[in-house]
């Protein structure tokens, strides 16, 4: 998705240069996001694409799909192909995004090193096709991971029928956005949505339709998606001699600090010290790195990220990084309904923040984030109480109840009919909604009033 | 004597009513007329109530600017001064020195006649008018996606057909009250009513959704449904194949707007942008009705233009009781635009650039093709060329109110005083007419004959109902003054109904044909639905059923990006401002204010309980609203109806265009009134001797 954004931006930025895209996927650069809905059943597959091949094309942008790169020779300035194909490049953007780690799990391999049948990883539209056909009503399947990805494979497998269960290694689920508590409260969430959740537990072996796990349990099931993270995928990079840590260590202007001809923006990207994994720090970085290369002064300076969980019944928003920002913590934690309300606030400004159950506030919450605004003492508490519901009241005499003629609730009393009210007020002849209001003030029903 | 049937002077919707009596009329019911049965807001009510009053102008007026002392003069020798000092510009400066601004209050004879004089008598190519701040976003993306502009392309009565309503920005309840009657029509009979606004008004406590966006994102969220409408299979395929071109790089480009990132984007939750989608994904009958709300901003265009691809990939324009229209404003807000008072345009729509246009209206003109200027500037450019090197160095300006109603109005005023010769022709001392060199006193509604196309795209008559005041003139009498002063090569009729049939000559052929209107069909049939291009034609209440106006006959679905506002919220102006209008007052306020019987609360600053503590701010008590282009004070009103990162302020009275946003729209250069950053603040305490913001206060009070 970030070199989808990328080529956008630099068609936008005129580019002069020539644009080449590889993927390795056969398919044109889709929306990955979408994929657990595509599972769930609430998102078409064919409206995915974000761009058709005829966009490239017209455009310019050589996009050769089924096109794996096997090196990268950072001497002669070319990538290399697996088919032996040899491409020249002034500049070679790296945005291979991340691949799924594999938990280890005996019996998750088999001897020719193919996953087992039963097993599923979860990252590409190909994974989902196959997983998509192995979905079968009734049977059982369990989502190894309990991160967000796995949360919302596991809704997917649940919508869908299936008998689904949640193992996670850490003592809460989502454990690298919430805290215990708000981990609860979505556990909770699952248990009652009807999946089950270990939590502080891993599966050790998988063996005959029976998962292991280390607290010795031993789970039944026909199916077991693997969604225990990812690692940015950097082996192109480091067998080319890029510097990696996690993941291709960038500048800001995401370039190698390496070699400032080699970019990389994503998943695979690592800029000071962080790496992300999610889209909006992606786009982001496809958006400065293209008016870099477009010849502006620009430099990338980190991303402001939110984080949200999209399945159906489970409502998680995280905003920055509510477990490690530093600043006052405001939080509100309501087992009994089902809410958790986490704010992280320095100098007045929401840094970071994270709700579950109750997503009301999510829309302003995350607009005060975004631009970082500066709240008043009392506002922080406000934002994690419910909001008030209005009580009935009784109008007092000088309330104005038609505004279209400006009659007020004693003028009205001192009518004697409706018909007197009209005449004399001109009360419910403009817009008419105040008809009720009048009607009751009046003591007369309200079908009467309808002319 | 027998009352006469007319319309309300204000909004769009042009209200049936009847007056009787002499001296002041007596505002009766008209229960028959469709559009209101008899339905009336106060304004309506008390419309009579600007007769009589002693801030009438009767006489013509031109200021020493020496002095700035203001004598009379008669007629002639006010027109004389006008047309002398024109002549010696236009010597010296060349035609386009000389500049016009319209209103879309105009009668449809005014503003014809307005774009005649303009390109025959004066021939200047500058001439436009207030309506470019009012639709013309609406009427660009009108233009683009169904080849023709009008509002609303069915009878606003068809409303209450549909399933489901959309209202994009627009408060009707307040803003036309009696249009409101038709949604709770609707929602009797089981259809549903969704609104859209940054602010619960008082249209949205009787919808049955409400969402609440930041304001200027009401693209993203068009956006958003649309990706969302893909996702449930509820595009209809069989129409969008047969009827549109477009909708596979459409569909494309929102595969990328998944509701939570609308959310982000707009601050509407995502689960509500699912459930807008399922509900219309569900409804048989879908209308989308947007208004200033969603249109008066940089981006106005383009957000009509996603919302109309909401509306074209349902499958809902051309069906009865369904598809897409704008809630015009202003009183002749719709006929207003289409004779040639824009810079670009001549009458019945045609383009001021198309050869074969040129020749038809010069020919009914009675002069040469060539001899007519080319394209103009438009309103904002317009006003912000006045007095510089290559702009116009003087303006006559009718039925508008610049210096209440133009965005970012202190650099606006700044323009008007370094003219020449400012002319406004109006009814009463404006703000505007205060800064003139002469004010000439026009006759107003009810004194006066003319046709105006209300929002529906019905062509309506005003029938004069009273005598004016001695002393004054139709705006048609000035124009036919000063053509025949500066020998103008054609005549300028005054009688409105010869003026309406030139125009509907000049406008046969064009899009928006006038040909077979009449005014005794108009009295006779309860209003004429353009086009009607001919006697016998019925005239056309419902667009677009068979085809569309594009010459291959199919709707244009467009692609369009999300920007954003041009000026967005930072550490210096931390909140969004916004502007609208109440129930009591009408536009710049220069008719309404002046009627006791409407309260003059003066402006307010509406903002929420949490901001209001966060500065201090109390119910009722001033405080100061500051933007990069000015500041103005006015009392708080605390309300929880209003999103907390945003303050409304109502815009008519002086001050709120103070603050509002210049940024125009590429396409239909609207001004960005409806969005922009801005820091509000507890007034400082004024000191001994030094200038407090206490001006805007004594407009307020």
């Amino acid at each position: 998705m970030a070199a989808v954004r990328l080529c956008e931006e630099l068609v936008a930025g005129s580019y002069d240069g020539s644009v080449t895209l590889l993927c390795d996927e056969d398919h044109p650069p889709y929306n990955r996001i979408l994929l657990s809905a595509v599972l769930e059943g609430t998102q078409p597959a064919d409206a995915l694409t974000l761009r058709s091949e005829q966009w490239f094309a017209d455009r310019g942008i050589d996009l050769r799909l089924g096109a794996r790169v096997l090196e990268v020779d950072r001497e002669r300035n070319e990538v290399m192909l697996v088919d032996g194909t040899r491409l020249p490049y002034d500049r070679l953007v790296l945005a291979t995004g991340a691949i799924p780690t594999l938990p280890p799990i005996r019996g998750l391999v088999r001897l020719d090193g193919s996953l087992h049948p039963d097993v599923h990883a979860f990252r590409s539209l190909a994974d989902c096709r196959r997983l998509d056909v192995a979905v079968k009503p009734g049977q059982r399947a369990i989502v190894v991971g309990g991160g967000l990805l796995g949360l919302q494979v596991a809704r997917a497998l649940s919508v869908r029928g299936m008998l689904t269960e949640v193992v996670e290694g850490a003592d809460h689920v989502l454990h690298s956005q919430l805290g215990e508590a708000g981990g609860r409260v979505l556990a909770r969430d699952l248990r009652r949505l009807g999946t089950e959740v270990y939590t502080g537990a891993r599966a050790v072996r998988l063996r005959d339709n029976v998962l292991v796990l280390d607290n010795g349990h031993s789970l039944e099931t026909d199916l077991v998606v693997l969604t225990a993270g990812g690692r940015p995928s950097t082996a192109l990079a480091r067998r080319a001699g890029l510097m990696v840590r996690r993941g291709v260590v960038v500048d800001a202007h995401l370039a190698s600090v390496t070699d400032d001809r080699v970019h990389a923006i994503g998943d695979c990207a690592e800029h000071r010290g962080r790496t992300t994994g999610f889209v909006p720090p992606a786009w982001e970085q496809a958006s400065v790195l293209a008016r870099h290369l477009c010849g502006e002064d620009v430099s990338y300076d980190g991303s402001r990220n939110v984080a949200r969980l999209r399945a159906t019944g489970l409502d998680v928003a995280v905003l920055g990084d509510p477990e490690r920002a530093v600043g006052e913590i405001v939080e509100m934690t309501n087992p009994i309904v089902g809410s958790h309300r986490r704010l992280v606030v320095q100098g007045g400004r929401v840094v970071a923040a994270a709700l579950v159950g109750d997503l009301s506030r999510v829309g302003l919450v995350t607009q005060l984030y975004d631009r970082g605004t500066v709240l008043g003492v009392d506002e922080p508490g406000q934002l994690l109480m419910p909001e008030a519901a209005a009580a009935p009241v009784t109008l007092p005499d000088e309330a104005e109840v038609c505004a279209c003629a400006g009659v007020t609730a004693g003028q009205i009393r001192a009518c004697s009919s409706l018909e007197a009210c009209r005449e004399t007020t001109r009360a419910t002849t403009g817009c008419g909604g105040c008809t009720q209001a009048v009607c009751e003030l009046l003591g007369v029903q309200p079908e009467l009033a309808t002319s | 004597m027998p009352a006469i049937e007319t319309h309300c002077p204000y909004c769009s919707l042009q209200c049936g009513m009847r007056l009787s009596g002499r001296r002041t009329p007596e505002v009766q019911e008209w229960a028959e007329f469709p559009v209101n049965k008899g339905a009336m807001c106060r304004k309506g009510w008390n419309a009579a109530g600007l007769y009589g009053g002693r801030e009438r102008l009767t006489t013509p007026l031109l200021r020493d600017r020496a002095t700035g002392e203001w004598s009379p003069a008669s007629w002639d020798q006010a027109l004389d001064v006008i047309a002398e000092r024109i002549a010696a510009i236009q010597a010296e400066r060349g035609p386009d020195s000389i500049a016009i601004f319209g209103g879309g209050g105009l009668t449809n004879e005014k503003a014809y006649s307005l774009g005649k004089f303009a390109r025959v008598a004066l021939r200047t190519s500058q001439i436009d008018y207030n309506g470019r701040w009012c639709m013309s976003s609406a009427a660009s993306a009108g233009t683009r996606a169904f080849g023709v502009d009008r509002g609303l392309p069915f009878p606003l009565a068809d409303v209450e057909q549909a399933d489901v309503v959309v209202l994009v920005g627009s408060n009707l309840a307040e803003t036309m009250p009696p249009a409101a009657r038709h949604l709770d029509a609707l929602r009797a009979r089981g259809g549903q009513v969704v609104v859209i606004d940054p602010r619960r008004t008082s249209t949205a406590t009787r919808a049955d959704v409400f969402l609440q966006p930041v304001p200027g994102t009401d693209l993203a969220l068009a956006l958003g449904v649309l990706h969302q409408l893909v996702a449930l299979g509820a595009v209809d395929t069989a129409y969008v194949e047969e009827r549109t071109t477009g909708w596979e790089d459409v569909k494309e480009s929102v595969a990328a707007w998944w509701p939570e990132r609308v959310e982000r984007v707009s601050g509407v939750p995502a689960d509500d942008v699912r459930a807008l989608a399922a509900q219309l994904a569900g409804a048989g009958k879908v209308m989308v009705l947007t208004a200033r709300g969603a249109e008066q901003h940089s981006t106005g265009s383009d957000t009509v233009l996603a919302w109309i691809n909401v509306a074209l990939a349902l499958g809902m324009c051309g069906k009865e009781g369904a598809g897409y229209g704008c809630l015009t404003g202003q009183g002749n807000g719709q006929g207003g635009r289409e004779h040639g008072q824009k810079a670009d345009q001549l009458p019945g729509y045609r383009m001021i650039d198309d050869p074969a246009a040129r020749a038809h209206v010069a020919g009914v003109w009675g002069v040469d093709p060539d001899s007519l200027p080319g394209k103009g500037r438009s309103a904002y450019e317009l006003l912000d060329a006045l007095g510089t090197d290559d702009g116009p160095s003087a303006m006559l300006v009718f039925g508008s109110n610049i210096v209440v109603s133009a965005p970012h109005a202190t650099h606006v005023t700044e323009r008007l005083e370094s003219l020449d010769l400012l002319v406004v022709a109006d009814i009463v001392m404006s703000e505007t007419a205060a800064v003139a060199d002469v004010v000439l006193p026009v006759t107003q509604w009810a004194e006066e004959t003319g046709t105006m196309t209300n929002l529906e795209g019905r062509v309506i008559l005003r029938q004069q109902a009273i005598t004016p005041p001695a002393g004054v003139r139709s705006d048609l009498d000035v124009i036919a003054g000063l053509a025949e002063r500066l020998h103008s090569p054609v005549k300028f009729p005054t009688d409105p109904e010869e003026i309406f049939e030139e125009l509907g000559r000049a406008s046969a052929g064009g899009k928006a044909d006038y040909a077979g209107i009449t005014y005794a069909r108009v009295r006779d049939e309860l209003g004429v639905f353009w086009p009607c291009p001919d006697a016998g034609h019925p005239g056309t209440p419902r667009m677009f059923l068979d085809s569309f106006a594009h010459p291959d006959g199919r709707a244009r679905f467009h692609v369009v990006a999300y920007r954003g506002a041009a000026e967005q919220p930072d550490d210096d102006y931390p909140v969004h401002l916004t502007t609208g209008r109440v129930l009591a007052q009408y536009q710049s306020g220069a008719q309404t204010r002046r009627v006791k019987e409407l309260p003059d609360t003066g402006p307010f600053v509406e903002i929420h309980p949490m901001l209001a503590g966060r500065i201090g701010a109390v119910d009722g008590e001033p405080v100061t609203l500051m933007t990069r282009r000015g500041t103005m004070t006015a009392p708080a009103r605390v309300v929880d109806t209003i999103r907390p990162d945003t303050v409304f302020v109502p815009f008519h009275w002086v001050g709120a265009n103070k603050l509002t946003n210049d940024a125009l729209d590429p396409a239909s250069r609207m001004p960005e009134f409806k969005a922009c950053a801005a820091r509000v603040s507890i007034p400082p305490v004024v000191e001994q001797g030094r200038q407090g913001p206490s001006r805007d206060q004594e407009v307020a009070s």
